[in-house]
Formats: structure tokens, C-alpha cells, sequence
């Protein structure tokens, strides 16, 4: 057991130099984007109780959930999520605050994965959410900032993908199929399981319904997708999301955006949370999800305050992850600075000096100028003074 | 142009994938004389072809070091993981079974019953269904010896063809699933680079028998 304090736990890791400053590179790009656009930040509790995210409708599965107990045996969960939270705090102590509210948050989130996958159990996020407004003109204004919040990371390429959760609950409500086989056709449309998905629907009365649900997650893609669809769905009750898609995709695009937006009809992750649109942010070099959002009109009534709220967040480990390779090597101080016996406080005011005119500057802990000068050589510090009663300039190398 | 990578399952499916790919009329010299290399090249294609174990070829497409795989509906339900599985190869037919002692009835008597399986999460999910506590004891090899041995009371194991269990005195109880190939793909590859991928997923789709 004793050998656990040599190692960190599986899904963590110890984060070094290089890799730290990617992350805070991410994060303050992405922050100073959502505080010119009126976002304020909040932190929320690292540890909360478990029943912010046991809601009936909207909970978070218990098998991915970091748990704890209090000292009162209550049950707590280490954040798997911080929408939940917000929420919240929206409808509490933000309650009578002026409606829209927009809040910025940059905090970890916890959740347990299946040993040795190669994922991360704590993920750095940073994500907005506006609370107490629907309709388009914030749809639109999510859309727009998801895509500068990944455009402001200096990235090469990079796709928003946008879709809709209607399409999906319009058609299934048709079937009148109960919980487990309405899961089993949402799990074979989000994987794109074509084949077990078809022999699904066949099995339905309602022919024309499954033949639109069987085509949903094929039609993903450029702007076609809408035309494709409007053809082949054959559906007048999913217009006005095409048409909401539509407005969206033509706004994005006017705004020069068009090439880093795509469409999947076919998103339908989380929806029993989800109520509006949908997006994901993929990164190229990347084989995971960067970035996921969408409007969920229904999760502020859990928390006792019933209003619409819409909101995105970034998995910032992800962007770092491919912002590293360009990463400056973590740097070296310019001059140690070394004081012989009794001019300690002399050899700091010149550091005090260094640092004003733009000059990293470190203090050497050593008694003596040899070991002083062995330690700038194996850091790679290029210049040593010696303070005494002059002051002496060393040029290693 | 960067070119597209798939992963193939070594062994029981490597042959029938390979004709599959020869069927498409991808050169597949380097895949029938593969010597020691671990990256593969399929000239004229701009794919390199990785064979791997079934389990890491999930590993590699959900990460996304490898665009595609491809990998047995087994493995897929065994090991599950976040990727679009996009076609049925239509290969590799088999069967996930609960196979006993010929002649004994496997749910008679009250005591708990155990399970022999190189599937643990397979057997658990399909007991679990039934509302049925069993015990299960994961073996890596002929898992057909447990019972035999008098260590489980039944497997639940890939069947094929039901020869291995008759020659062992094993029967057939009841059928859990069918299995095939399948074809995997990653789903941020199938996004970021759809014309390129979809080529190749429409050709494979065009050769299945």
C-alpha cells in the first residue's frame, strides 16, 4: 500500500512547466474573450451534494460520480459537472438578479473512468452559461462565442459542428416507444450504428417516422444537409428547426465563420438534458470532443426556477494538449545573483533593480561563489553577478 | 495528404478483412507478406493498415490514433467505448452463448449460480437483464474446462459452429446475441475529414457479401 505515496491516482497526473503554461494560456485567451462579453466569472464549491446532481430528469449516471461523506454521514460528490451548480446558484442566490445572466466559470470537473483508458478523471473546463434567455438572437450568440473562444487559442483547424434536439424528440415521440427502447434508438443514432439501427426501426408501425429516424445520422455536413433533409424527411413538423438551423448556419457564415461550421442532425447526446440546439468542437490532431453545448430550457425548474438557459464548455486539457508542441520551453532566469557574507540585502535591491528594467532574476542560497557558479551551469543561467562591495559580472560559457 | 488509418483485428477476422479489401481492389501485398512491420502500407490508397489484439483496436479508433477499425461485435459489447460503428461486415458470424453440462438445468435450484467467461461485462449485463445475481470468474483461455472441471455451471462464450462444446460434453442453453464484424469508426476523424473517410466507408459497404 505504502507504495501509493510515490505515484499519483490512475486518471491524474502531475501537470509540469510547458504543460502548465498551455493551460493557462487556454484559459486566459478564453477568459478575457468572455469578460469583454459582459460574462462575470463564478466559482462554485469543489465538493457539492450529491443531490445537485441526482435530479430525477437530468442527473449525472452514480457509476461516473466521486463520492464522499461529511461528518453528518450526508452524501457529497466531487463536481462531475458545473452547469448543475450554476443552476443552482441561478436559482437561488441569483434569483432576483436581472435576467439574462451571464456567467463565466474555469474550474475542474471530477469523474471516474474505467481503469487504464487513457482518460483523464480531473478535466480542467472552462465554459459560459446565459441564463433566463431563449429564443435565436442567444443561439446565435453562443455560436459565436464557442467559435472565438476556439478561434482566440491560435489553433490550426478546427469545426463547430451544430444540430438540433428536436429533430430527434419530434420523431421519436411518434413511436410511442417506452424509456428503454426510446435510449435504445438514441444510443444507435448517436453511434452511428446504421445497420442495428435499421433493424430496429423496421420493427415499427409507424413507417414514414422510422424512415425519417433512420436517416438522421447520415445527415451531417455542409450547408446540403438542410436541403438534404427537407427533401428526405418528409416531416412538417420538423421546419422550424431546419429553418432555425438554417438562420444560425447563415449568420455564422456571414460573419466569415461559414468554413468552421458544419451539421449533424444526428447530435443527440444528453437528451434528456438538452432541449434546443445543440454543438460540439472538434480540433484536428485530436480524436476527442473539445467542445459541447446546447440549450437546456427544462434544468433550471430542478433547482425551483423555471427559465431557459443556454451555455458551452471547453475541455481546456484537450486545446493545451495540441497548443504544446508551439509552447516556448519553460524558461531559464537571465543572471544569478550571488552576495558574499553581509550583502544579502544589497544583492536583493539589485535584484529589485533587474526585475524593473524587464530581467528575470534569481538569488542565489549558495554560501559560495563556486557552487553558486555550478548551479547556474547546470540550470543554464547565462550570467552571474557577485555582489560585495562592487558589484562583479560573470559571463558562463 | 495525411493518410487515412485503419486497425484490423489480428487473427479469427485478419483473413476475411483482407479478402475484403483485395475484393475492393486495395493492393494487399504488404498485408499478405507483413514480415515485421507494424505499420502497413496499402499503396495507391493513402491508408496504412495497424493490426492489433480485438481490445486495442477499439482503444486506437477511440482515441483516434487509428480513423477507422475494424473490430468483432464482441469486443464492441465487451468493451464499449465512444466511436460510430458504421457498418456490418457481415463476417466473423458467431453467437454469444449460455453453454452447459449436456443435461443439466442451469437455473434449477436456488443456490447462485457461477459463471465461466472470457466476457465478464457481456455475461454480467445479459444476467443482470434477467435480474439474476451470478458469480463470475473471468478465464483467459478454454473456458469450456470450467464446468467440465466443476468450477462453473455454465459459460457464456463465442459459438460458432457448437463443435468445441459437443466434443466437450457442453450444449447450448440459450443464445445471448449475434456477433459479426463490424467497421468503427472515430467520431472526430468522421467529422474533421468526412469526404476522405466516406470514400472509403462507401467502398467497403459496396464489397460486403
Amino acid at each position: 500500500m505504502h507504495k501509493n505515496k510515490f505515484i499519483t491516482p490512475e486518471g491524474t497526473r502531475d501537470i509540469l512547466f510547458e504543460d502548465c503554461a498551455a493551460r493557462r494560456k487556454v484559459e486566459a485567451k478564453i477568459k478575457d474573450l468572455f469578460s469583454s462579453r459582459g460574462f462575470s466569472e463564478v466559482i462554485t464549491p469543489g465538493i457539492e451534494f450529491y443531490d445537485v446532481f441526482n435530479s430525477e430528469s437530468h442527473g449525472v449516471s452514480q457509476e461516473t460520480i466521486y463520492k464522499l461523506i461529511d461528518y453528518k454521514g450526508r452524501l457529497l460528490a466531487l463536481k462531475p459537472d458545473l452547469t448543475m451548480p450554476i443552476a443552482r446558484l441561478a436559482a437561488t442566490r441569483l434569483r432576483d438578479q436581472a435576467r439574462p445572466l451571464r456567467l463565466y466559470y474555469s474550474q475542474n470537473i471530477y469523474t471516474m473512468t474505467p481503469a487504464l483508458t487513457g482518460r483523464s478523471d480531473e478535466i480542467p473546463q472552462i465554459g459560459v452559461e446565459i441564463i433566463g434567455a431563449g429564443g435565436k438572437r442567444t443561439d446565435l450568440e453562443v455560436l459565436v462565442l464557442a467559435l472565438e473562444a476556439l478561434q482566440s487559442c491560435e489553433l490550426d483547424d478546427f469545426r463547430l459542428e451544430i444540430g438540433h434536439i428536436g429533430f430527434f424528440s419530434t420523431l421519436i415521440r411518434k413511436l410511442h416507444l417506452d424509456t428503454e427502447q426510446t435510449e435504445e434508438v438514441r444510443t444507435l443514432i448517436q453511434n452511428k450504428n446504421y445497420p442495428a439501427l435499421n433493424d430496429m426501426l423496421d420493427k415499427m408501425d409507424d413507417k414514414k417516422t422510422a424512415a425519417a429516424l433512420k436517416k438522421l445520422p447520415a445527415l451531417f455536413g455542409g450547408e446540403e444537409v438542410l436541403d438534404e433533409a427537407a427533401s428526405t424527411l418528409d416531416c412538417p413538423e420538423l421546419t422550424p428547426f431546419l429553418d432555425a438551423l438554417r438562420s444560425l448556419y447563415h449568420s455564422l457564415a456571414e460573419l466569415g465563420l461559414g468554413d468552421r461550421v458544419s451539421l449533424d442532425l444526428g447530435i443527440v447526446n444528453r437528451t434528456d438534458y438538452y432541449t434546443g440546439i445543440v454543438f460540439k468542437g472538434y480540433i484536428e490532431g485530436l480524436g476527442t470532443t473539445a467542445l459541447q453545448g446546447g440549450r437546456y430550457d427544462s434544468l433550471l425548474s430542478d433547482y425551483g426556477k423555471d427559465e431557459p438557459a443556454v451555455g458551452f464548455s471547453i475541455n481546456v486539457d484537450a486545446v493545451a494538449k495540441v497548443l504544446l508542441p508551439s509552447m516556448p520551453k519553460n524558461p531559464v532566469p537571465d543572471v544569478l545573483v550571488f552576495a558574499e557574507e553581509g550583502y544579502e540585502v544589497k544583492a536583493l535591491l539589485e535584484i529589485r533593480k533587474l526585475v524593473s528594467h524587464g530581467f528575470c532574476a534569481e538569488f542565489s542560497t549558495f554560501d559560495t561563489f563556486d557552487e553558486s557558479r555550478r548551479y547556474a551551469a547546470k540550470r543554464g543561467i547565462p550570467t552571474v553577478y557577485v555582489v560585495n562591495e562592487d558589484l562583479v559580472e560573470v559571463r558562463l560559457s | 495528404m495525411k493518410p487515412i488509418r485503419i486497425a484490423l483485428t489480428k487473427g479469427r477476422l485478419e483473413e476475411s478483412t483482407v479478402r475484403l479489401f483485395e475484393k475492393i481492389g486495395y493492393n494487399c501485398e504488404q498485408l499478405r507478406n507483413k514480415g515485421r512491420k507494424l505499420i502497413l502500407e496499402v499503396p495507391d490508397a493513402n491508408l496504412e493498415i495497424v493490426l492489433a489484439k480485438a481490445a486495442d483496436v477499439i482503444t486506437y479508433v477511440e482515441h483516434g490514433a487509428c480513423d477507422m477499425g475494424v473490430v468483432g461485435k464482441d469486443t464492441i459489447l465487451e468493451y464499449g467505448g465512444s466511436f460510430f460503428e458504421v457498418a456490418d461486415l457481415k463476417f466473423g458470424k458467431c453467437r454469444f452463448a449460455l453453454a452447459v453440462k449436456k443435461g443439466t438445468d442451469f437455473y434449477a435450484g436456488y443456490k447462485v449460480k457461477r459463471i465461466a467467461t472470457k466476457y465478464p461485462g457481456v455475461a454480467r449485463e445479459y444476467f443482470a437483464d434477467k435480474g439474476m445475481d451470478v458469480e463470475i470468474i473471468k478465464i483467459e483461455g478454454s473456458v469450456e474446462l470450467a464446468p467440465l472441471l466443476g468450477l462453473s455451471d455454465g459459460i457464456v462464450d463465442i459459438v460458432e459452429t457448437g463443435t468445441t462444446l459437443k466434443e466437450n460434453g457442453l450444449e447450448v442453453t440459450e443464445n445471448i446475441i449475434s456477433l459479426s464484424a463490424r467497421l468503427i469508426v472515430n467520431s472526430a476523424s468522421l467529422k474533421l475529414r468526412k469526404k476522405e473517410l466516406e470514400a472509403v466507408i462507401s467502398k467497403i459497404e459496396a464489397a460486403i457479401e
